[in-house]
């Protein structure tokens, strides 16, 4: 039988201030071509500089990766011309990366898998081509901004792990604020190296290199279609190259690129405007005593908490959410703040376009809100009323409810004035109890309703009203 | 026409001090200067309207300073803002900065003018001044001579007397041996010392900016008003910079010097040996402890510099590609030809001889063959220089291997002007900072350079032993008065 073995790269773009070793902004979004300096602009008689901020980000990815730190680390001149690479060479860690030998775990049909990883490395990004007809033209804005490249080691043996993988390191780079790590608008990059072999060979495939992969499903999309295409080239009994192929989203295959040279030539040699640059175990220790806390351990605090599995994962998935959960879950009863957030909450800034920081909802209030959820003070469906109230204007709850008339009766003495009063208006329907016909309670309960004006707590009010008719 | 500019530094500073002369003077005698002496060829770029502009503006400044309204001449890799800097290459023919260096900032803060840019071996790559796209350039004691490279104008122009002072660049000897064969002061900092920003790199590993002067007390000023922890370059040393001209008095006795035999074999010119024994004994009478001994593998030296300066010059010369600025070629019709036409077109065979060597040093396997071994190597000769300055104090020799030899002599011969740097290479792969300073004449009257090597961040024990020795020579130096 054939199976498919599989390595992923993936570089991530660092939101530090500054770019790796110039002086400008690291602010892609900026006008085209206003974060650059002579650097960036490769002019003769620069030097770079190593912005430490990030060295921070990237020990901090070390940690959360299990990595080896390099504690005297270098730079490595990457040689090669192309219109995009200002210098003609790029500045990257090819001898001493920052990060060896680490791991991350996966779940896997319950149970947790290891996958290596091989290095991480600092690099500095290109410059972003814009193709047109008549020319290419350059954003100089992209030049040096800061990278790491994380290289797994051939671990994964289905799209389903290196999805898992993907999103686990995207989940993780998240949680410690490095990066924005979207995938669709590339500051995180996969490339995918497959191959595929008999399961008893001890021998590996020819490996293929995919590109190009704009979401982390496309990575299972790709795989899949590698593993198909080269699994039916293998049965015919042809050869695979070794090459690297692009993915097309449009028709979901990968399409060949460029056949692998035989070893690309870079030249490779130590980047001598930069001398070895020294990581101190004082240093390390700072950034971890400041690491955030990770997804794994929220996601089985959450579970003790009681959230359901799926409001778990939508709220770790998303920072924002989870910054959110974590502010109030301690003052409230956060299984039904859990369902608030991932439910009624989100819509309706979704339906408004608003982001967490623009919301007028008080600390004051969604604790008022949530306990009157929990005591029956008020229904759902009052609260769906008054929530977005609460969201798009504030405001004071107790006096919104009572303006609304929508606070729930649940003084026992009221409820049951009324439902006697009820009673005793309604001959017919007790004796349809007494024949045993459930329509007389739900008959009863809606003419309490009514008499309330819905305001009577329903859970209480039914509960004496059994008793009361269990007396007669 | 005035001649302001062959007084010593400190007649020039008290007449400015006494408002005698002004800057101006200074500048247009500077000018003056040149348009006498322009057959040298010593200059790319003048800096006639700028310098007169800022030289009239200092009429109304405070005198601050002893380099205060002093014209100097700067090699032309040496990134100026608005001023061309063009490498001597037509590569960067027409290129005009938008930033200055660290160390053109740095004479700016002392009000020093700028004169112009010098002439030089393209990316300072050769030993003769004359890869220069803008011609050779002439050396002023014999102008049938060359007046050694890289730094060739900015040699001419101290030697000839047009501008007391001058900047240069050392990644072999660049700086050393034209001031030897022109008969100046040269210096080659500590790397680290001096700030590369804004040094057009050819082997970033070697560079150093260095001063080139008439005598050591303004060598060593200047010196002192370059140096220093630099921000923007993160090989520059945060050592504290001393007062070098503080030291020029004091006593040489108790210096302990080396000589190493390699300096004193029979590849070097049996004049500049004797010259070099005459100073020898000369220290020892004045009670200078010197040894000769075998400082182990500086005999790789010229191999070191092919391998590891060609490797990381052809890097650092990656970025002529034409597409942000420099030469472009008129027409291609795909990325490839537009930068094969425009390097091609760009560059002289010299230093397109050099970038192919680099690039092949680099490659594939031969990096581990060539590049990996020479760093082995760089690191080995480090330590021995190491293990001398354990016990010695100075190492001194003849800066080359001859004089300033007849022009065109060595343009075909591409290995040939390595063997220049013989001497010189092996303080640039060590980053140690060395001084040549003129001992006296060959019997054709051609200066002789003595080279003072020192340890690290010890400039100022080569200027102490520098400072003895030329006052006790006391050489007329002025090369004008021979031609």
């Amino acid at each position: 039988m054939l199976v498919p073995t599989i390595g992923i790269e993936v570089h991530v773009e660092l939101k530090s201030k500054g770019k790796v070793f110039s002086k400008a902004e690291n602010n892609f979004n900026a006008s085209t071509n206003t974060n650059v300096t002579v650097l960036d602009l490769g002019y003769p008689g620069t030097l770079p500089n190593l912005n430490k901020e990030v060295v921070n980000m990237a020990i901090k990815a070390c940690l959360a990766f299990n990595c080896n730190i390099t504690r005297s680390m270098h730079f490595d001149r990457k040689n090669y011309f192309y219109p995009d690479l200002p210098k003609g060479y790029q500045i990257t860690q090819q001898k001493t990366p920052i990060g060896t030998d680490g791991y991350v775990e996966i779940d896997i049909n319950g149970e947790k898998k290891r996958i290596r990883l091989e290095r991480m490395h600092i690099e500095e990004d290109t410059c972003k081509s814009i193709h047109t007809e008549k020319a290419t033209l350059l954003n100089f804005n992209r030049a040096g901004v800061p990278l790491i490249e994380i290289v797994s080691r051939p671990d994964m043996k289905s799209a389903e792990e290196a999805m898992k993988y993907v999103e686990k390191l995207r989940e993780t780079l998240l949680y410690l604020g490095i990066s924005d790590v979207k995938i669709e608008e590339g500051s995180m990059r996969c490339d995918v190296n497959i191959s595929v072999a008999e399961e008893s060979s001890t021998l590996l495939g020819t490996k293929v290199e995919i590109k190009n992969i704009g979401s982390i499903s496309n990575v299972g999309v790709a795989i899949n279609y590698e593993i198909k295409r080269q699994s039916e080239i293998l049965e015919k009994g042809d050869i695979i190259h070794e090459e690297t192929r692009r993915f097309n989203d449009k028709t979901m295959s990968t399409i060949a690129m460029r056949s692998k040279e035989t070893g690309n030539d870079y030249r490779y040699f130590p980047e001598p405007d930069l001398p070895y640059f020294h990581i101190s175990d004082e240093w390390i220790k700072e950034i971890e005593d400041s690491m955030p806390i990770m997804p794994e351990v929220l996601r089985s605090e959450y579970e003790s908490l009681g959230l359901n599995e799926k409001n778990r994962n939508t709220i770790i998935a998303s920072k924002a959410m989870c910054e959110f959960f974590e502010i109030y879950k301690n003052d409230m009863n956060p299984i039904i703040l859990s369902n608030l957030l991932t439910g009624d909450i989100i819509s309706i800034m979704n339906k408004n376009d608003l982001d967490f920081g623009d919301i007028h909802l008080t600390r004051e209030n969604l604790k008022s809100f949530v306990n009157a959820l929990e005591t029956g003070k008020i229904s759902s469906k009052q609260g769906k009323e008054i929530l977005p109230i609460l969201i798009n204007k504030g405001g004071n709850f107790e006096e919104l409810i009572k303006e609304l008339g929508c606070e729930q009766i649940s003084d026992e003495a009221s409820l049951l004035e009324m439902i006697k009063k009820i009673i005793s208006e309604n001959p017919d329907s007790v004796e349809d109890f007494k024949n045993g016909k459930d329509r007389a309670v739900k008959y009863l309960m809606g003419q309490i309703m009514k008499v309330s004006k819905g305001q009577a707590n329903p859970v209480l009010t039914g509960n004496l009203l059994e008793k009361e008719l269990q007396k007669l | 026409m005035s001649n302001y500019l062959n007084l010593s530094l400190d007649e020039i500073h008290s007449k400015l001090v006494n408002h005698e002369i002004k800057p101006l003077d200074l500048v247009l005698e500077a000018f003056d200067k040149i348009e006498k002496n322009k057959d040298l060829n010593a200059f790319i770029t003048l800096n006639k309207e700028a310098a007169i502009e800022e030289a009239k503006k200092l009429e109304n400044v405070e005198v601050d300073n002893l380099l205060f309204g002093i014209p100097i001449a700067v090699k032309d890799n040496i990134i100026t803002k608005d001023l061309n800097t063009t490498c001597a290459s037509f590569m960067l023919e027409n290129f005009n900065p938008i930033y200055d260096a660290t160390v053109i900032e740095k004479i700016k803060a002392h009000h020093m003018i700028i004169i112009g840019k010098t002439n030089m071996d393209e990316f300072a790559m050769g030993s003769t001044g004359e890869t220069s796209y803008f011609g050779n350039t002439l050396n002023p004691w014999n102008k049938t001579r060359v007046p050694g490279g890289s730094s060739s104008g900015s040699a001419v122009a101290v030697s000839a007397r047009i501008t007391p002072f001058a900047l240069g660049s050392d990644t072999g000897g660049s700086v050393r041996q034209p001031s030897s064969f022109c008969g100046i002061v040269g210096l080659k900092p500590t790397y680290g010392r001096v700030s590369r920003y804004g040094l057009v790199a050819f082997a970033s590993s070697l560079d150093q900016i260095g001063p080139m002067t008439r005598t050591v007390y303004e060598n060593a000023l200047l010196l002192e008003a370059i140096s220093g922890k630099d921000i923007k370059d993160y090989t520059s040393s945060d050592k504290v910079v001393p007062n070098y001209i503080s030291h020029l008095e004091k006593d040489i006795k108790s210096l302990k010097i080396a000589v190493p035999n390699y300096y004193m074999s029979d590849a070097i010119n049996v004049e500049i040996r004797e010259k070099i024994k005459e100073i020898i004994s000369l220290l020892e009478k004045e009670g200078c402890n010197i040894d000769y001994i075998d400082i182990d593998y500086l005999e790789y030296a010229i191999p070191l510099y092919q391998v590891i300066a060609l490797a990381e010059a052809s890097s650092n010369l990656a970025r002529y590609d034409g597409i942000r600025y420099g030469h472009i070629t008129d027409s291609y019709t795909s990325i490839e030809e537009l930068y094969k036409k425009s390097r091609s077109e760009g560059f002289g065979e010299e230093v397109k001889r050099r970038i192919m060597i680099g690039s092949y040093v680099l490659s594939g396997k031969n990096a581990n063959i060539y590049y990996e071994k020479a760093l082995k190597i760089r690191r080995k000769m480090v330590d021995s220089f190491k293990k001398v300055f354990e016990t010695y104090d100075l190492i001194i020799g003849p800066t080359n291997t001859g004089v300033a030899y007849p022009l065109g002599i060595k343009v075909d011969d591409a290995l040939k002007s390595f063997y220049d740097d013989l001497l010189t290479i092996p303080v640039n792969m060590a980053g140690l900072p060395a001084l040549s300073l003129p001992v006296g004449f060959d019997q054709e009257h051609m200066p002789i350079g003595m080279q003072i090597i020192g340890n690290y961040f010890k400039e100022e024990v080569i200027y102490e032993l520098a400072s003895y020795i030329e006052k006790t020579l006391n050489l007329d130096l002025e090369s004008g008065k021979q031609c």
